[in-house]
Order: C-alpha cells, then structure tokens, then sequence
C-alpha cells in the first residue's frame, strides 16, 4: 500500500484523539469520584443508581420517622410510668384511709393528698409532645380531659396514629385516651373518664369517712392498675419492633449505601492505573508521531 | 537523409520542457499537499512521435512529450465514502443531541428526578408524623413547587432544544442548497473545460470535495450519465447528477432546491409550533434517509412512530416529542392520581375511586364538614399563575363538556375527571393556587373532619407512591427510570455507531489517500530525477553546441 504524508497524519490525528478521548473519560472519573457521566455511559448503572437512590433516601426517611415514632413512645411511655406510680399511691392512701384507727383530722389530710392526685392524673392525661396532645387521638389541639375529669372531646380506640417505618409496615404511636381513661371503651364528648371516677368515688368515700367503701374501692383501682399494665405493656411491645425495625433500618442504610457506592462509585486504584496507562500511550503516541511526521526526504536533500 | 543539423538540438530542448513540466507537477502537488479534496497529479510522459527515417533502417527517436496530465482517483471508492458518510453524519447528531437531552434529565445526580420526588415524599413523610405542624405543612407545599418546576424546566429545556434543531434544519437545507448551486456552476465550468479534449483535473478535485460534504448532510448518489452524444474530440458526452432517493437535486446545469415551510398544523401534539417542513421547491414529497438532515429531523420530530395530528407517522425514533409525551404522561396521572385518588389500586386494569387529595379535611375543618376537596396540584392559567383546585374542575368539566363526555354511573369515578387531566402538560403542571396560598389550612391530611392529628389520608396519598399500577411502566420512581434508561441505551447505540462509522469512515478515506494523497518523498524523488533530467538535456545542448562550434568554425576555410 502506498502511504502518504497525509495519511500518516490522519491516522496519528484519529489515534491521539481516541486516545485523549479515554483519558478525558478517566480523568472524568477521578475528578468526579463516579464511573459514570451520563446515562449512556452505561444503562444499567444509570438506571440501577436511580433505584438505589430512592431506596436510600426512602430508608433515611424512615429511619426519621422512627426516630419520630421512639420520641412520642418515650414520652407516652414516661407519662404511663408516672400514672402508675400514682395510682399505686392512690391505693396506698386509699389503704391508709379504710384503716379503722385513723381520727376524722387523718382521713382529712388523706382526702387532700387524692384530691391533689386526682388534678395530677388529669394533667397527665393532658400532657402534651410538640404541642400536641399525646393522649386526644386525632384530636392533638385538644386536652383530653376537663378540670372535672370529664371528657373534653370524643375519643375512640380506632384513633390511632400511624407511622410508617417500612414499606407498608405501620406502627401505631399513640394510646388514644380512651383506651387508658376509659378502660378501653371508646369516649364521647362530656363522658365521665372512669378512671377518675374511681378516683371521685375514693374521694366521696373519704369526705364520708365510709371505710367498708374504701375498702371495696380499692378493687376498682385495682381494674385500672391492671387496664394499665395491658396499656404499658402494649405500647412496651410495639416500642420494641420500632427499635428492631431501627436497627434493621441502620443496617440497611449501610448495605443500601454500599451498593450505591459499588454501583457508581469509580475504583480509584483501577482508575488511577487507567489513566497512568493512557497517559503513558499518550506519550508514546506523541513521541512516535514526533519522528514520524516530521522528516521527510526534504530534510536529506542537499 | 532526414539526419538534419540541428535535430540532436531539437530533442535535448524537448527534454529540457519535459523536465520542466516534470518539476512544475511535481510543484502544484507539494503546494496542495494540504488541499482538502485535492487528488495528485501525474503526468502522462510518452516518447515523441518518432521520425520514419527515408532508407527503411527504422525509426528515428525524437525525445519525450506530455501527453496529459492525469489525476489519482478511484471512483468506487468516493462512492464507498459518500455512502457511508451519510450514516457518519447521522450518527455524529444524533449522538450529539441525545447528550445534551440526557443533561437535560440532569440523571444520575444529586439534583435531578429523582432527589425532586424523593423529597417531595419526605416532606410528606414528616408531615405524616406531625400533620398539624405548620413549617413542614410549608416546607410540604415548597417540594410540591419544585416537583411541578422541575417539569416545567425539562418541558422548557426539551422546548428550547426543538426550537434550536428547527433552526438547525433550516440551516442544513439552506446549506445542501449552497452546495447544489457550487456543484451546478462546477458542472458548467468543467463541462467548458473538457469539451475540447482536456481534462479539468482541480476543477473536478474540488466538485468532488464539495459531493463529499453534501453525502455528510443527506442521503446523496452522484454519478455522471453519458447523453448519447459526442463531443467534438470523439468522446461520450457526459453530465454530472448528484440524486436525493432518485430526484435530482443536481442536473448538469439544472438545479432544484429544497425549500422550508413552516407547517399549518403540528405533526405532534406536543411539538411547539411553527416547525419547518422540508420538501423539494417543485412541490414534491422528499424522502430524506440519512444524513445529518435526517438526524436532525428524527430528533425534532421522533415520536416513537406515532401517527400525529396531521395524520402522517412521525419518525420511528424517540426523539424530543416522545419524551414530552411521556413527562406529560406522567404528570397527568401523578396528578390524577394525588388529587383524585383515581388509580388501578389491585391490578386489574381498570381504575379505581380511593381517596385522595381531593377526598381530605383541612385542619380548621369542624365535625360535620364535607371533605375539602382541593387538588393539590393543578395547572398553570392563561396568565401564567397556578389555577385554584375550583377553576381547574370548571376548566375539566368545560373540557369534557365539549368533548361529549359523562359520568358513567357504572364506574366509581368521574370519567368527565378523568378526560380533564389531558389539559395537564409538564409545561403547565404546577400546585394548585389554594396550596400555594394557604398550604397551612389546605393541604388534607386529614381522613375525618376536624381531626388535625389525623394523618390517614396523607398515608394513603403517600402509599400511591408504591403502587406497581400506577403507570405501565410501574411505580413513579420506575416510570422514569425507564425512561432515562431507554434514553441511556439509544444514546449509547447512537455513539457507539457513530465509533463504528467514524473508523469505517477513516479507513475509506485513508484508502483514498493511499491513491490520491501526495506523498512528499515520492515528490522529492520526482524532483531530483527531473533536476537530473534537465542538467543532462541542457549538457546536451551545450555538447551539441560544440559540436556545431566545431563543425562552423574549426573546420577551416
């Protein structure tokens, strides 16, 4: 084959820029960390980087929503605690109070102290997480109780607040008020809570100094020590699967993320001895080109 | 005796001009070493018509001559250029224009589809976990802002790029015809030229050159046609056509242009308008197969085969229309589905009636109130503003109105709904006015009324994202990753052809220039030989000049 000067400069021409071509391509993925630039670098990285994005950005909405779902059980879950502990103290001065020894002046004194229980257990049954209600069901701008005790708006168990911690994995993070107030039965709006009309009733026992009363009462507020324990314990197992699910879903950040980066991220090393590899081609291409198309017979003739 | 004093003197003068046209080749070929189209030329160099000498001893040598000068060119592979040329051209655009609608798409990145979504659905997410708070009731109308923009800026993007490949159309037109009127007065001239026996060798270098780039532009075939006639110098006479799929677009000294024309009625509905028409100036239907011309129409007018507005097929090929068909697509059932609820909930293939925007309370709602019935996204007005969710149902009823559509009982949901969300384009979507004015109050997450705790209905707004049935193509997230994958593997066919082409190409060429290209070695040799050539015939001369010298004036009288 005949070859001319041109020719040899046209190939040289078309090899450097194949060549620089590559090198752009791993300078690219040095500079930018990611094996690709655009869809058509590669398809399916591309459209596998789409996937595990979302899937990412899903789990950490998640993980915030548990996060979320833990801080409103802690709180309902510290509140509960406090409710026990006064309920049991309840019985104990409902105990103290059916005790035949006590004068007129103790059974008054003991009166006072469930008196100021009872304020406190309606406080509690108002506390609020953010500014909402924890205990009002959907109705969050609302206290659940009125000064007297009475239901201040209607509440039903199927009131349930629901996050979603999962892919169509729910969980529920609320005790709606009528379930712990109400001895699990749903409450309309001026209801009497029965719970504080046990403790009501203790305290018309007590200002007629009835002991066989207060004697019997102390079973009634034994139906809601144990109306407790269930509500405690409910919430106690639903808590649990949100810290499970917690965990699960760190892991999954860290597996997600993984993946990610195995799917797009570009392997430095190999990248690097990539473009250490063109760049020597490159040089060598240049200093053969070099000698190639310079001289010609020109340069000999004298 | 024909042995005549000065003949010797005569030949050594001939080879005198021999060589002297020998280095004046030799000459224009180093000069047009870098002439783009330029063919070498050689010299056709025979010996001299010989003399017949009187007394039959033979016949008597009379030096050397140049016949012709001829040029290095293979015609077969011109043609092999020209035909693969065209797919070069094609595939260059194509591949050009399939990048810059991939960074349109802005995809895989942390600012493209896919973040806008995701975020949209986390601020829902959060609002599920406090769906009285009104910072993240706002910060959910914000990421509803930017979802309908992010459309609003692909459909602009993908609008802008049309109108730039219509200019671009225009410009290739006008340039073929450039070149077809080169090419005419090309034909004139070297026809001129060569009826009188000579050969217009650069003439015919640069008509060559110039086919060249037309065959990059548009499926072309060049040949030239013996009329039947004869020139005076006994040859065929012959005439230069250049074809586009067998009409002429060059004849000789005829030429028929292209002509643009902004067309009447859109071939796509989703085209913008005023878009160029390409077709011969006689009025005919041109079929254009390749070529740059071809790219850019595909790319312009490619809507995946469908047949438009116009009732012709638009190209085979998914260009910018497809793809706003497909954002528009997606916006109207995202937007159906968000605000009405009207989506194939089980799979069955038929639409079903859940809940959705439109089916929630507000916060301020009072037990007893109907549902809100606001959409949350709607579409932009004439005057550029987001429509309230009312003004959008008049728009939707008016719409079905005049189509003729109604409610059929039978079916859970409004079918006259369900033919209004047509209007929503990616160009207009955008949140209805109602959020944007009072995202706090408006937006319903509420599944019962005044229950500001309730987050029912914003779950089961968020729970369509999962949904496998929303599209074809499955769960929002998939329907566009579908689409940039598909775009993804056209535009690596496109680059990847284009590499084939490109060295297909490369290597035709340099196959051409192993023929026509010059060589400055074989040059230099050429020169030495005639330098030598011409010192040996002037030493001839100057040889036989002593010999006369001996001859008339030694020879004493």
């Amino acid at each position: 084959m005949r070859i001319t000067n041109n020719m040899l400069i046209n190939n040289m021409m078309h090899n450097l820029s194949n060549n620089l071509t590559r090198t752009q391509k791993y300078q690219y993925q040095l500079a930018t960390g990611k094996k690709i630039r655009l869809p058509s670098d590669d398809p399916i990285v591309a459209a596998k980087a789409l996937k595990l994005r979302t899937d990412v950005s899903e789990i950490q909405q998640f993980k915030r929503n548990t996060d979320d779902a833990i801080n409103w059980m802690d709180i309902t879950e510290s509140t509960l605690n406090q409710i026990t502990e006064l309920v049991h103290r309840m019985r104990e001065i409902t105990n103290q109070a059916a005790n035949g020894t006590n004068t007129a002046e103790d059974v008054e004194k003991i009166k006072a102290e469930a008196e100021h229980l009872k304020k406190q257990l309606i406080d509690l049954a108002n506390i609020t997480y953010a500014g909402r209600y924890i205990f009002s069901g959907f109705k969050t701008d609302k206290p659940l109780l009125d000064e007297n005790g009475n239901f201040n708006i209607a509440v039903s168990n199927s009131e349930q607040i629901r996050f979603e911690i999962g892919i169509g994995d729910d969980i529920d993070v609320n005790v709606p008020g009528s379930d712990l107030f109400n001895g699990g039965m749903n409450a309309n709006s001026g209801d009497k809570s029965n719970f504080v009309k046990v403790f009501d009733d203790v305290i018309a026992a007590m200002e007629s100094d009835d002991k066989t009363q207060l004697s019997s009462l102390l079973a009634d507020i034994d139906d809601q020590i144990e109306n407790l324990l269930r509500v405690r314990a409910g919430l106690g197992a639903r808590r649990n699967r949100v810290e499970l699910t917690a965990n699960r879903l760190d892991d999954d950040l860290v597996s997600f993320t993984n993946l990610m980066s195995k799917n797009e991220d570009v392997d430095m090393a190999e990248a690097i001895m990539n473009l250490q590899n063109e760049a020597n081609v490159y040089m060598a291409s240049l200093a053969t080109s070099a000698k190639v198309i310079q001289p010609s017979l020109v340069d000999f003739l004298k | 005796m024909n042995n005549t004093t000065y003949m010797a003197m005569e030949i050594a003068l001939r080879g005198l001009y021999t060589a002297q046209r020998g280095m004046a080749n030799v000459a224009h070929n180093v000069d047009n070493v870098n002439t783009p189209g330029y063919s070498r030329q050689v010299l056709d160099q025979r010996a001299a018509r010989p003399l017949l000498v009187a007394n039959s001893a033979g016949m008597l040598g009379m030096g050397s001559d140049i016949v012709s000068v001829d040029r290095m060119r293979d015609t077969f592979l011109d043609e092999k250029y020209r035909s693969e040329a065209q797919y070069l051209g094609e595939w260059e655009i194509k591949a050009f224009i399939i990048e810059e609608m991939q960074t349109i798409y802005n995809e895989p990145s942390d600012n493209g589809y896919t973040k806008i979504i995701s975020d949209f659905y986390s601020a829902l997410q959060n609002l599920s976990t406090d769906p009285s708070n009104l910072s993240i009731r706002a910060m959910v109308k914000e990421k509803g802002i930017a979802v309908a923009k992010y459309f609003n800026s692909v459909a602009a993007h993908f609008d802008h790029l049309q109108e730039e490949l219509n200019n671009m159309v225009y410009a290739k037109v006008q340039e073929i015809n450039s070149l077809a009127d080169q090419i005419r007065d090309l034909n004139l001239q070297i026809y001129n030229y060569e009826v009188m026996g000579n050969k217009a060798n650069d003439l015919r270098d640069r008509r060559d050159y110039l086919v060249d780039r037309l065959s990059r532009l548009v499926n072309i075939s060049a040949y030239e046609v013996e009329t039947g006639l004869k020139l005076p110098n006994g040859e065929p006479e012959k005439r230069f056509m250049v074809t586009i799929s067998g009409k002429a677009l060059v004849d000789h000294g005829d030429v028929v242009h292209l002509k643009c024309e902004r067309r009447t009625q859109k071939l796509n509905f989703e085209d913008i308008e005023n878009l160029f028409e390409v077709s011969w100036e006689d009025g005919n239907v041109i079929h254009i197969k390749s070529g740059e011309l071809r790219a850019y129409l595909d790319m312009r007018d490619g809507n995946d085969g469908l047949v438009g507005l116009n009732g012709e097929k638009s190209p085979n090929v998914k260009g910018i229309p497809y793809y706003q068909r497909k954002m528009n697509e997606f916006v109207q059932v995202f937007a159906r589905t968000f605000n009405e609820g009207i989506i194939d909930i089980d799979g069955d293939g038929a639409l079903d009636k859940i809940n959705g925007h439109v089916d929630g309370y507000t916060v301020t709602s009072r037990p007893g109130d109907l549902p809100g019935g606001i959409r949350f996204f709607t579409m932009l007005g004439s005057d550029g503003k987001p429509l309230s969710s009312a003004d959008f149902e008049a728009i939707i009823l008016d719409y079905a109105d005049k189509n003729g559509i109604a409610d059929d009982p039978s079916t859970e949901y409004d079918e006259r709904l369900l033919a209004g969300y047509s209007l929503i384009t990616a160009r207009n979507f955008s949140i209805s006015f109602d959020i944007e004015d009072n995202p706090s109050n408006n937006i319903a997450a509420s599944s019962a009324p005044g229950e500001p705790g309730n987050n029912e209905n914003l779950k089961i707004l968020i729970g369509m994202r999962h949904n496998p049935y929303m599209f074809m193509e499955g769960m929002p997230e998939d329907f566009i990753k579908t689409l940039i994958s598909s775009m993804g593997v056209d535009g690596q066919q496109y680059v990847q052809s284009y590499e084939i082409q490109k060295a297909i190409l490369n290597q035709v060429d340099n196959r051409r220039q192993s023929i026509s290209g010059v060589s400055l070695n074989e040059e230099m040799v050429n020169l030495v030989k005639y330098q030598q050539i011409y010192g040996a015939a002037a030493k001839m001369i100057q040889t036989y000049s002593e010999v006369l010298d001996i001859l008339i004036n030694r020879l004493g009288i």
